[in-house]
C-alpha cells in the first residue's frame, strides 16, 4: 500500500553501491551447495599468493550463503558482517590475539550479558503447499491453522519455518482449508537443526529483541528504535531529536551479549514541501531545481501514512499529485488515492513528486516493483544534510543535546535495561523464549599503552598523555625540516587589508622559532568577486610559486571551491585559505598564525614531527572514500602512502569512481604509483606494507575480504615476480556502537588515550581490537575498531596495536593524537576536498605534498 | 485461479464500513471480532473517530498485531488537533462490559456465523440490548449465493456454525429490531454474476441497524449503573494531539522560536546591509511580508479565502514591512538591548509578539490571540519576554564562522600565553626496540 507507481524508472542503477559482485545473498529457497567459482567475485581472483588458500576463501565466503532471517519474514543485509571468518586463515593469531604492553585498567563497556538463553536447538523446516499458494500471507494463515501442532513460538517467512521444537516426524502432513473452502495439503519437512550459537539463532534473538522494543512503544526508524514521546526540540533549526537505542545481540569473544548504545535520531519538524518552498525563496526559480536536487537526493524521508523510510533517489519534475497510476486495473490519481486510502488531503496540486527506488524484492514472479513516487507534502525529512553538518551553529546546538558525558550515558543505558525488566509484556516475551539479560554493564580489563615520545630533529619531548596533545610542548621547537618559502602570495580584499597585514607580521614572528624560513609574501588585492579573484590568481601564480594564501572576506563555499579547483587542477600550487573573521581577534592571532605556518610548511613538503617506529622498510597505506550522495552518487577513493621511515612524507592520490566500478579498481593504480614513488625515495621497494582501510560500511566487510585484498595482492605482484612483501590489511571503523568507561575513579569516566581492548567484546572469528587514541573534552569518547582481515607479516598483535596507536600521533594538522591512523585521516581529508570542492582528480604534481590539509 | 471479486471480497466489506464512517462520521467505533485488526488499521486514518475499540476472543492474535495500531513517527512529528484513543480488549461478544456502551457505531464483520445459534441470541442481547450503539453493521455469508462459489461443498469455512439465506438473515434482523428498538436496512457486497443478482443476492449480506427513538433509551441504562468489566484490556494508546496542553505548548514554542529567530536574522541582515545568499535570509527585500505569504500559499491554495481574510493578510504583510521600516528609522520596535556583561557586550534583539503573531500563520492558529500567546510564553523557561510582555528578547550573537580546517579545529586552543619552554631530551634515551627481531 505504498502508492507505488509503475512509472518508468528514472533513477540510476545502484550497481556498485552495496557490495562486491559475487557476494549475492541467498534468495528464496535454501542455499544451493556453494560453487567455488561463484564465490570469489566472478572468478576475478587469480590464485592470489598468501595464506588464503582456495579452501579458506571458500569458507570465508560460505558465510554469506547462509540463510538470513528478516524481522518481517524478508531477508536482510548482514549488517554485523557475521559471515566473515578471517581469523582462522592467520596462523599467528589462532591461539591468541592479545597484546601485552601497558598497564591494566578496569573498564566497563556498553554490553549486557545474556544470563540464560534458550537451551533449545532451533529446528528449520521447509514448508510446501499443495496446490501451491502464491500469497505469503495466505501461506502463513494456512500454516498457522495448526497451532496445536506447531506451538505459539514460531517464525515463518513463507517457505522456511523455524520452531523451537522438533516435530514428531521428519515429514509432517497438515491439512488446511482456505476461506473459500479450498483444501490445501501442507508438507512440513525438517531440513536443519541449528545449535544455539549458530548465526541463525543469534539473528533470532535479535528479532525477538526488536519485538520487545516495540512493546516499549518505541518507533523504528531505519535500524534503530526511538522514543517519540519525549522529543528534544531545536526550534531555530526546525529540528527534533528523538532519543533511542541501537541494539545488537551477537556472539562476542567470550559470550553472546547485547551491545546497546544511546542513539539520537534527528528529524525535521517540517515537510519536504515546506523545505522546498523555503528553498525556492532563497535560491530563486532559476537555480532552484539544481540546488533542490543537490540538497534532497540521498536524504531519508518518513511518510504520513506508514512507518517506512524511503531514500530520495530523484525528483520527478514533470509529475504532480494529479498524475495517475494503475491500482487494481484502474487509473487513480495520487491525490485521490491518498484521500480514499488514508483520508489525507493533498493541498498543493502543483508540487513535484519524489522518486524512491524501492530496494525490496518483489514477489518471486514478475518484475521487481518500480520506483515509489512520494508526495513532498506527505513526507518528513530525517537526518542532517552535509550543508547542515558544515554549519557550526547547528552542530553546536545539536551537541548540547546529544553529547552525553560518560556518567549520563551509563545511567541511560542502565535505565534502559531496567525498563526491560520492569515491563511485564516484555518480560513475558523474553520468558517465552527463555532469554534473560544481566542488569549491569559488563565489567572487564583493558590496557593503557605507554605514552609516545615526540621527535623533532635532534630533540624530543614527552607530553601529558591524558590530554593527548602537545601544542604547548612544541612551542619554540623547530620542526624536523621545512623547505624555505621564498616565493609566495597573499591575496586579500580591500576590506581585509588589515587582517592580511597582521597575519603576515605574525607569521613572520612565529615561523622563525618553528624553523620555518619564510620570506615576506607579495600582497595582492582582489575585488570581492569570484571572477576577479580567479583573474588575480591567473595573473600572478606561476609554476615557480611555492604557496598561495587567500584571505577570504566571508565563509562562501563557491569561492573556496573555485580557488581549490584552480590551484589543485589547473595550476597545481599549494594553497591556504583563511576567513578574515578568524584573524580579527588579536588575542588568538598568535595561535592561529602558528597553525597556519605549520600547515603551510606541510603543504610545501615540510616534516613536522615523528614518533619512533621500530620497523624498517615499511610502507603504511591509508584508504578512505567519500560518497557524494547528490551528484550522481559518484564515490571518491583516496589513497595515502608513507614514503619514508619517519612517516613524515606521504604520497597521496585521489580517484573518482566510474560507473559500475569498485573503488578499489582505481585505487589499484594509485597503489602502484605509491610503490614506484617509494622506490624513488628509498631506492628499494618496501618489504612490509600495512594497509589501513577506512570507510567500510556495515555489511561490506566481505567485499574488502573477498575482492579488495586480492586486488592489492595483484597490484603488488605487478611490481615484479620476485617481489613478495609482507602484507597486512586492517579495516578501520569509527562509527561503532561500542563505548568504554573507565572505572578508575569509582564513577564512569572516559578511558585515557591509549586504552586498548582486545578480548571479551571482540569477535571470535576476527583478529580485531579496539583503541581509544583520542581525548575528548565533552561527551563520551568513542573507541576505534581495528579488524586485521589479512596478515602475512606475522607481526605480533601487541606490535600491531602499538604501531596503530603510534600512527594516530602522525596527523600534521593537529598537534595531538587523533581517532584513526594519520594516513586514514589524510585520505579522508583529501577525499572530502575532492568530493566537496574540486570534483576532479588533482594534478599529479601535488602527489608528494599534503596539499589538502 | 481468477479471483471472483475485484477488489477482494473482504476488502469490499471493509470499504463498506469505511464509506459508512465517511458518511456518518461516528466518534466512537467498536469492531467486534477485530481479529488481526485489519479493519481498525484502516479506520485509524479517519480522524473523525475519537475512540476506536477492537474486541476479539483471541488475545494471542490481538497481541501479535496490536503494535501495528500505534501512532507512526509522523503522528508525533506533526500532531494534529484530532484526538484518537485506540483500545483493544480480549473477551466474548456474548458477555457484557459496561466500558463498551454508548458507541456511535459497532461493526461485526463475518462474526456471527462463527457463533452457535444460542450464542447469537446472547450476542443480540449484548449488542442491541446492552451496548445500545447508535448504529450496528453486521455482515455474514449469504448461503443463497453459495452455488456460485466453485467447488464449494458445505460451509465456506470449517469453523462456520451456520450460513444463513437472505430470508433467515432478514428474519433474525427483524426480530432484533422489534425486540430492541432498531431499524434495519439490508444490503451487501459481492455482486452475483450478471442476471443472477435478483435470485441470489450479494455474496456477503449486510444489515445496517439504526437505533430508533434517540435519547430516551440512552438514559435508561444509566439506571442499571452497575459496572461490569468482563473484558481484559490488552492495549491502549492515545495519539498525540494538540488538545493535549503539553503538546500544544511544545509545538507552539517550536514555531515561535523558529519564526522569532528567522525575523531576527532578517532584521540583522537588513541592519548590517550584508546580503549573503548562502544564509537563510530572505532576498525579497522589496516586500516585507512576501516570504511569509509565500510560505503560507501552499497551505492555503485550496481553501477559498474571503476577500476580507485576504485583505487582513495583506495588511499584516504591509504592517510587517512598516514595522521593520520604522525600526530602521527610529529603532523603536526592533531594538538592541545592550548591557555590559562581564567584559563582553551582550546585545539583544526584541521581536514584538504582534509581528510574530501575524507573520506566522501557524503561531496565530495555535495561540488564538496575541494575548493568549503572551500568556503561553510567559511560563516558558526558554523564552525571555520584555518587561511589558509585548515582545520576545533574543540574544544577538554573531555566528562564529570557521575556516577550512578539520573538526579538530573546534578544539584549537585560543590562549595567548608565552611560549613554554619545551623539555628537551636527547634522542634515544631509552633503548630502541626492534620489532623485526620478534617476527
Amino acid at each position: 500500500m505504498t502508492g507505488r507507481a509503475r512509472a518508468k524508472s528514472r533513477g540510476r542503477a545502484r550497481g556498485q553501491e552495496t557490495t562486491a559482485p559475487g557476494a549475492s545473498l541467498a534468495q528464496g529457497e535454501p542455499a544451493p551447495p556453494p560453487d567455488p567459482g561463484q564465490l570469489v567475485g566472478r572468478g576475478r581472483q587469480k590464485g592470489a599468493p598468501g595464506p588464503f588458500s582456495a579452501e579458506a576463501v571458500l569458507q570465508i565466503s560460505a558465510g554469506f550463503q547462509q540463510v538470513k532471517l528478516g524481522e518481517r519474514g524478508g531477508r536482510r543485509r548482514d549488517f554485523n558482517d557475521a559471515g566473515v571468518n578471517t581469523r582462522m586463515a592467520m596462523e599467528h593469531v589462532k591461539e591468541s590475539k592479545s597484546g601485552t604492553s601497558g598497564e591494566a585498567i578496569r573498564l566497563s563497556a556498553n554490553f549486557f550479558r545474556i544470563l540464560s538463553r534458550p537451551q533449545w536447538v532451533l529446528y528449520q523446516y521447509h514448508v510446501d503447499f499443495n496446490p501451491p499458494m502464491e500469497a505469503r500471507r495466505l501461506r502463513s494463515a494456512l500454516l498457522f491453522q495448526h497451532e496445536e501442532t506447531l506451538g505459539s513460538a514460531r517464525s515463518f517467512d513463507g517457505a522456511l519455518l523455524f520452531l523451537p521444537k522438533r516435530l514428531q516426524n521428519k515429514e509432517t502432513l497438515l491439512h488446511s482449508e482456505t476461506r473459500m473452502g479450498e483444501k490445501v495439503q501442507i508438507t512440513v519437512t525438517l531440513t536443519n537443526e541449528l545449535p544455539p550459537t549458530s548465526p541463525v539463532c543469534i539473528q533470532f534473538y535479535n528479532i525477538i529483541f526488536r519485538r520487545i522494543l516495540r512493546m516499549l512503544d518505541m518507533q523504528q526508524i531505519g535500524r534503530n528504535y526511538y522514543n517519540p514521546k519525549d522529543p528534544l526540540n531545536i526550534p531555530q533549526h526546525r529540528l527534533t531529536i528523538w532519543p533511542g537505542y541501537t541494539t545488537t545481540i551477537l556472539q562476542y569473544e567470550s559470550a553472546i551479549m547485547l551491545c546497546t548504545d544511546v542513539s539520537h535520531k534527528v528529524l525535521r519538524s517540517e515537510t519536504v514541501l515546506d523545505f522546498m518552498v523555503n528553498l525556492r525563496q532563497k535560491t530563486g526559480d532559476q537555480r532552484f531545481s539544481e540546488i533542490c536536487g543537490k540538497e534532497l537526493i540521498g536524504l531519508i524521508v518518513l511518510t504520513k501514512y506508514n512507518n517506512k523510510t524511503y531514500r530520495i533517489d530523484d525528483i520527478a519534475w514533470d509529475h504532480t499529485p494529479m498524475n495517475t497510476f494503475t491500482k487494481a486495473d484502474k487509473e487513480v490519481s495520487f491525490k485521490d488515492y491518498y484521500k480514499s486510502q488514508y483520508s489525507l488531503d493533498i493541498r498543493d496540486n502543483n508540487q513535484v513528486l519524489l522518486i524512491s527506488n524501492v530496494k525490496k524484492m518483489g514477489s518471486t514472479q514478475g518484475p521487481p516493483p518500480g520506483p515509489a513516487m512520494l508526495i513532498p507534502e506527505l513526507c518528513f525529512l530525517t537526518g542532517l544534510t552535509d550543508k547542515m553538518r558544515a554549519d557550526y551553529t547547528i552542530m553546536k546546538d545539536l551537541d548540547k543535546h546529544t553529547k552525553l558525558e560518560p556518567q549520563q550515558r551509563e545511567s541511560r543505558l542502565n535505565r534502559f535495561v531496567a525498563s526491560l525488566h520492569m515491563n511485564t509484556d516484555a518480560q513475558a516475551e523474553l520468558d517465552k523464549w527463555g532469554l534473560s539479560f544481566d542488569r549491569e554493564l559488563l565489567k572487564m580489563t583493558g590496557r593503557v599503552l605507554p605514552g609516545e615520545r615526540i621527535f623533532q630533529g635532534s630533540r624530543s619531548y614527552d607530553f601529558n598523555p591524558m590530554m593527548a596533545e602537545w601544542a604547548k610542548e612544541m612551542r619554540g621547537m623547530p620542526v624536523i625540516s621545512s623547505p624555505p618559502i621564498d616565493k609566495w602570495f597573499m591575496f586579500h580584499t580591500r576590506r581585509n587589508v588589515n587582517e592580511a597585514m597582521s597575519l603576515m607580521q605574525t607569521l613572520g614572528k612565529v615561523s622563525a622559532p618553528l624553523g620555518i624560513r619564510m620570506q615576506k609574501a607579495v600582497m595582492i588585492e582582489y575585488d570581492d568577486q569570484l571572477e576577479s579573484l580567479l583573474r588575480a590568481l591567473q595573473h600572478n601564480v606561476t609554476p615557480q610559486t611555492q604557496m598561495v594564501v587567500v584571505v577570504l572576506a566571508s565563509n562562501r563555499k563557491d569561492k573556496y571551491d573555485s580557488i581549490k579547483k584552480y590551484l589543485c587542477v589547473d595550476c597545481p600550487t599549494p594553497s591556504q585559505c583563511v576567513v578574515a573573521r578568524t584573524l580579527s581577534k588579536p588575542q588568538a592571532l598568535m595561535t592561529i598564525a602558528t597553525k597556519i605556518a605549520l600547515q603551510m610548511a606541510c603543504k610545501v613538503g615540510g616534516e613536522l614531527w615523528s614518533v619512533e617506529i621500530p620497523l624498517k622498510q615499511l610502507m603504511i597505506v591509508g584508504i578512505d572514500c567519500y560518497h557524494d550522495i547528490s551528484a550522481g552518487r559518484r564515490s571518491i577513493g583516496a589513497l595515502v602512502a608513507s614514503l619514508n621511515q619517519s612517516m613524515s612524507r606521504w604520497y597521496s592520490k585521489c580517484v573518482l569512481q566510474h560507473k559500475g566500478q569498485e573503488i578499489m579498481d582505481g585505487l589499484k593504480m594509485a597503489l602502484c604509483g605509491a610503490l614506484k614513488d617509494y622506490m624513488k625515495f628509498n631506492n628499494c621497494l618496501p618489504s612490509r606494507i600495512i594497509v589501513y582501510r577506512d570507510g567500510v560500511g556495515d555489511g561490506q566487510l566481505h567485499s574488502v575480504v573477498d575482492y579488495e585484498v586480492s586486488q592489492i595482492l595483484d597490484c603488488i605482484k605487478s611490481m615484479g615476480q620476485d617481489y613478495v612483501p609482507k602484507l597486512t590489511v586492517v579495516v578501520v571503523k569509527k562509527r561503532i556502537s561500542c563505548r568504554l568507561f573507565s572505572l578508575v575513579t569509582g564513577k564512569a569516566t572516559n578511558p585515557p588515550p591509549g586504552t586498548v581492548v582486545d578480548s571479551v567484546i571482540t569477535r571470535p572469528e576476527w583478529y580485531d581490537f579496539y583503541i581509544v587514541s583520542q581525548h575528548v573534552r565533552f561527551g563520551s569518547v568513542a573507541p576505534t575498531h581495528y579488524n586485521v582481515v589479512y596478515d602475512s607479516s606475522g607481526l605480533k598483535p601487541d606490535h600491531m596495536q602499538r604501531l596503530t596507536y603510534k600512527l594516530c600521533h602522525m596527523y600534521y594538522n593537529w598537534q595531538g593524537i587523533i581517532r584513526v591512523p594519520a594516513p586514514c585521516q589524510y585520505a579522508h581529508k583529501m577525499a572530502f576536498l575532492v568530493g566537496q570542492s574540486i570534483h576532479r582528480e588533482p594534478s599529479m604534481k601535488l602527489d608528494d605534498l599534503l596539499f589538502y590539509l | 485461479m481468477e479471483p471472483m471479486f475485484t477488489p477482494a471480497l473482504h476488502r469490499q466489506r471493509h470499504q463498506f464500513v469505511i464509506d459508512f464512517v465517511k458518511r456518518k462520521k461516528p466518534k466512537k467505533v467498536l469492531d467486534l471480532g477485530c481479529c488481526e485488526c485489519v479493519l481498525l488499521k484502516q479506520l485509524k486514518f479517519h480522524r473523525e473517530i475519537e475512540l476506536l475499540v477492537g474486541l476479539d476472543i483471541d488475545g494471542v492474535q490481538i497481541k501479535k498485531k496490536m503494535h501495528g495500531l500505534a501512532p507512526i513517527s509522523t503522528d508525533y512529528l506533526q500532531p494534529s488537533y484530532d484526538q484518537l484513543r485506540i483500545e483493544l480488549y480480549q473477551g466474548s461478544v456474548t458477555e457484557k462490559d459496561s466500558r463498551l456502551r454508548g458507541f456511535d457505531l459497532v461493526t461485526s464483520i463475518e462474526l456471527i456465523e462463527h457463533l452457535t445459534l444460542a450464542d447469537v441470541e446472547l450476542f443480540s442481547e449484548v449488542v442491541f440490548g446492552y451496548l445500545t450503539p447508535e448504529a450496528v453493521i453486521v455482515s455474514t455469508p449469504n448461503s443463497d449465493f453459495n452455488p456460485f462459489l466453485p467447488g464449494l461443498v458445505g460451509f465456506r469455512h470449517i469453523d462456520h456454525k451456520f450460513e444463513w439465506t437472505r430470508a433467515e438473515f432478514k428474519s433474525w434482523a427483524m426480530k432484533v429490531c422489534l425486540q430492541y428498538g432498531y431499524g434495519v436496512e439490508l444490503t451487501g457486497v459481492g455482486q452475483a454474476p450478471p442476471g443472477q443478482q435478483e435470485h441470489a443476492g450479494f455474496c456477503s449480506q449486510i444489515g445496517v441497524f439504526h437505533r430508533l427513538g434517540g435519547k430516551e433509551r440512552y438514559n435508561m441504562f444509566d439506571e442499571d449503573a452497575e459496572d461490569v468489566f468482563s473484558y481484559t484490556l490488552l492495549y491502549s494508546i492515545i495519539y498525540p494531539s494538540l488538545h493535549d496542553n503539553n503538546i500544544l505548548r511544545r509545538v507552539l514554542m517550536c514555531e515561535v522560536v523558529y519564526w522569532a529567530e528567522k525575523l531576527k536574522r532578517r532584521w540583522i541582515a537588513e541592519e548590517t546591509g550584508e546580503r549573503d545568499d548562502t544564509d537563510d535570509l530572505c532576498q525579497a527585500e522589496g516586500e516585507g511580508g512576501e516570504c511569509f505569504r509565500a510560505s503560507e500559499r501552499h497551505v492555503d491554495t485550496e481553501e477559498t479565502q474571503t476577500g476580507e481574510q485576504r485583505a487582513l493578510k495583506a495588511a499584516c504583510g504591509a504592517e510587517m514591512k512598516t514595522l521593520v521600516d520604522q525600526e530602521e528609522e527610529d529603532g523603536e520596535l526592533f531594538w538592541r538591548h545592550s548591557k555590559p556583561d562581564s567584559d563582553k557586550w551582550r546585545r539583544r534583539v526584541s521581536v514584538p509578539l504582534a509581528v510574530l503573531w501575524c507573520c506566522c500563520p501557524k503561531v496565530s492558529v495555535l495561540s488564538g490571540s496575541v494575548s493568549n500567546l503572551r500568556l503561553l510564553l510567559m511560563d516558558e523557561p526558554g523564552v525571555n519576554l520584555s518587561q511589558d510582555g509585548s515582545a520576545m528578547l533574543l540574544n544577538h550573537q554573531e555566528q562564529d564562522l570557521d575556516d577550512d580546517d578539520d573538526e579538530e579545529e573546534h578544539r584549537a586552543d585560543l590562549e595567548d600565553s608565552p611560549y613554554a619552554e619545551a623539555r628537551q631530551c636527547p634522542p634515544s634515551a631509552e633503548p630502541e626496540e626492534d620489532w623485526e627481531a620478534n617476527v
